[in-house]
């Protein structure tokens, strides 16, 4: 639906421009789905076109738009975007903030008490390992995309560095998950700092296109280079990790064995568990620390002033590079954990789709903010499974979902900025007052 | 050229810099001194903030020398030129809008190597000079005033101890009154602290006033230069830059 930023010169448009808006709406639905709905065609029995119209669902869609349309605008008014002004009782807001400090805390004890609470039901297990691992993937995005604002459309690309090169490895040569998950991240680190090259002098949207360009040709690769990767077959067989070197089977030298008590498959998921969310952890710390050192600043003063971070003296080139590797490196963590959990892993695995699936955890969750993320990762992957009940119109609500949120929060669902030097006593500013971009 | 005493702590020599085609700088001469303030004045388009640039090594020089304390640094990498303490406040501000007042001031730290005993000394020094700042600390950058801004800009740039301090039009956009607490700032510096200035302005005026010595550049060429209160007698000056082109 086209929305004109109308709604900037006058706060509250009236009834006469919601009408009108949703007339062009449905007129634009009209011309699209007359031929897309309007009219069926299909091959006959001897080849030739037959077709039928279907002007009742034509006419039921274009009055959805039109409907749509009112409600949309309508809502829009309601919640207002974020900049509005709006009196909310100071004891609401109090417990608001007590709210938000206490959310990261408590979702973390939760987190680690899930495995206790749901050891019987193996599809939330399954589940909270899926989102973890996309939670860690959107922290090591976050990185990059988040702090440093390159914006990189292939980060699957060392999602399946990672996870090729622990399939490799532990397929050829026998290495240990604990020895190749290092191996693995600083694989893909290096194929960070080697997308990094090319694209240094690029921003935006050419630097988006490179890195989208990238993650496919390194898919392709994959897919082709058949003696190595074994092509479109994958890697099959790719051993699980032990504990120390201890297998978590059924056999004698297993842990259930050794424990001395009854082996269930249920064991290696739990345990695969505390590993994604260890990972997903080490990625967090590592991202924290790193924004309170020079380091992390430099990256978050590239996004804001790449020429300010010049006049200041600082190295862009290192500054872009490390964004690139660090960002690559917990993608090839996350990759080499993939392939393990998996135990199968082919190219199929790491197409465009998943890069755009991490790229909206980031987004959603508002550019830099870890808890954002993972918030954003958690109803994102979550929320597509909770949707899932609806069948065919699971992509159709989701995709309602993502557009309301965006209304509703352009800035994703948390958009403050937390500061990184602390002195004294903080004044919280809301980063919707902020000027954005002029100096 | 001026009468120099010993060896100038910025030398350049027979400067040449091209953006492409365009020649910006067609060999400029130029010297600064330890503890003097030196004003760059022309019109638009001179050259002039191209000159402050080509210094801090982009864009890089295509001929002629720039030395430094007697270290040539024609070529050197930017940020090997902040770490010999050279820093410069950019045309337009260019502070950090998503980031607090703070984290603005430990960027400008950041490319020396700056322990945090020098960091909490520039950052007093700082405040001293401007006790806006001070106030804002935990303020984001975006949220100040031009005047603050300017204020962040000279501040951050001053956070690596600099030996040497370009500023860009620091009056570009502001109040004059603001313009003048920016220019009482500056000479403060240079009297306390015996700090070496360069200011590149459009406000002929304000800037000659301040500065020990002055150079007028015209076309990507010094085609006066004189210690400030000569330049402002000049009748070509007076007509060109004070009466008829005179900002504000």
């Amino acid at each position: 639906m086209s929305a004109p930023p109308a709604a900037q010169t006058s706060r509250a448009p009236g009834a006469a421009f919601i009408f009108k808006k949703a007339l062009i709406s449905a007129l634009v639905a009209l011309v699209l789905f007359s031929l897309m709905i309007g009219v069926r065609t299909e091959a006959g029995p001897q080849g030739q076109l037959i077709y039928w119209t279907r002007f009742g669902d034509l006419a039921a869609m274009v009055a959805t738009v039109f409907g749509g349309s009112i409600v949309f605008e309508l809502l829009r008014q309601w919640w207002g975007p974020v900049g509005t002004i709006r009196v909310v009782p100071p004891a609401v807001q109090s417990t608001l903030s007590l709210a938000g400090r206490l959310i990261a805390p408590v979702l973390l004890v939760f987190t680690f008490l899930v495995p206790v609470i749901f050891y019987n039901e193996r599809y939330i297990l399954d589940l909270g390992i899926l989102v973890l691992t996309y939670v860690m993937l959107g922290w090591g995005l976050n990185v990059v995309v988040g702090l440093a604002g390159l914006l990189d459309l292939g980060y699957v690309a060392f999602y399946a560095v990672g996870a090729y090169s622990y399939a490799l490895l532990a397929t050829n040569f026998g290495l240990s998950f604990w020895i190749c998950l290092p191996l693995a991240g600083i694989l893909a680190a290096f194929w960070g700092v080697l997308l990094g090259f090319p694209v240094l002098r690029l921003r935006g949207d050419y630097l988006a296109i490179v890195t989208l360009a990238f993650g496919e040709i390194i898919r392709l690769v994959l897919l082709n280079w058949q003696s190595v990767t074994g092509g479109p077959n994958g890697v099959t067989g790719i051993p699980r990790p032990t504990l120390f070197g201890i297998p978590l089977s059924a056999g004698d030298d297993g842990l259930a064995a050794i424990l001395g008590i009854e082996y269930s498959p249920t064991h290696r998921i739990v345990f695969l568990f505390y590993i994604i969310l260890a990972l997903a952890l080490l990625t967090n710390w590592v991202t924290i620390r790193l924004r309170r050192l020079p380091i992390g600043r430099a990256w978050e003063a590239l996004r804001e002033d790449e020429v300010a971070c010049r006049a200041l003296g600082i190295n862009t080139t290192t500054t872009k590079l490390t964004a690139f590797a660090t960002g690559a490196m917990f993608g090839g963590f996350a990759g080499a954990f993939f392939a393990t959990r998996q135990g199968f892993i082919s190219p199929e695995s790491f197409t465009f789709h998943e890069s755009a699936l991490v790229l909206a955890i980031v987004v959603l969750g508002g550019m830099g903010s870890q808890l954002g993320v993972a918030l954003a990762a958690l109803a994102m992957i979550g929320g597509f499974e909770l949707f899932r009940g609806l069948d065919q119109y699971r992509m159709l609500v989701f995709g309602m979902a993502m557009v309301l949120l965006m209304i509703w929060r352009p800035r994703g669902l948390i958009g403050h900025r937390a500061p990184t030097v602390f002195l004294k006593h903080n004044q919280a500013i809301s980063s919707d007052l902020v000027k954005e971009g002029h100096g | 050229m001026s009468a120099s005493p010993a060896t100038p702590l910025l030398a350049i020599r027979s400067l040449r810099a091209a953006y492409g085609k365009i020649e910006a700088l067609k060999g400029v001469d130029l010297d600064i001194n330890a503890g003097e303030i030196v004003a760059l004045i022309g019109a638009n388009g001179a050259g002039k903030s191209t000159l402050m640039m080509t210094i801090f090594g982009r864009p890089r020089a295509r001929s002629g020398t720039i030395e430094f304390d007697g270290q040539d640094i024609t070529g050197v990498p930017t940020h090997d030129i902040a770490r010999l303490r050279i820093a410069q406040s950019p045309e337009g501000r260019r502070i950090f809008p998503r980031m607090s007042v703070a984290e603005n001031l430990q960027m400008g730290a950041d490319a020396t190597d700056s322990s945090e005993a020098d960091r909490a000394s520039s950052l007093e020094r700082v405040f001293a000079l401007f006790p806006r700042l001070k106030e804002r600390i935990t303020q984001r950058g975006g949220t100040l005033s031009g005047g603050e801004q300017q204020m962040l800009a000279i501040g951050r740039a001053l956070m690596s101890r600099p030996r040497l301090l370009m500023l860009d039009e620091p009056s570009l956009g502001l109040a004059p009154l603001i313009a003048r607490q920016i220019f009482d700032a500056i000479r403060t510096l240079n009297r306390q602290d015996g700090l070496t200035v360069l200011i590149v302005e459009q406000n002929a005026n304000h800037a000659l006033k301040l500065a020990h010595r002055g150079y007028v550049m015209v076309n990507g060429l010094i085609t006066l230069s004189g210690t400030g209160s000569e330049l402002l007698q000049r009748p070509e000056i007076r007509a060109a830059y004070l009466e008829g082109g005179r900002r504000e």
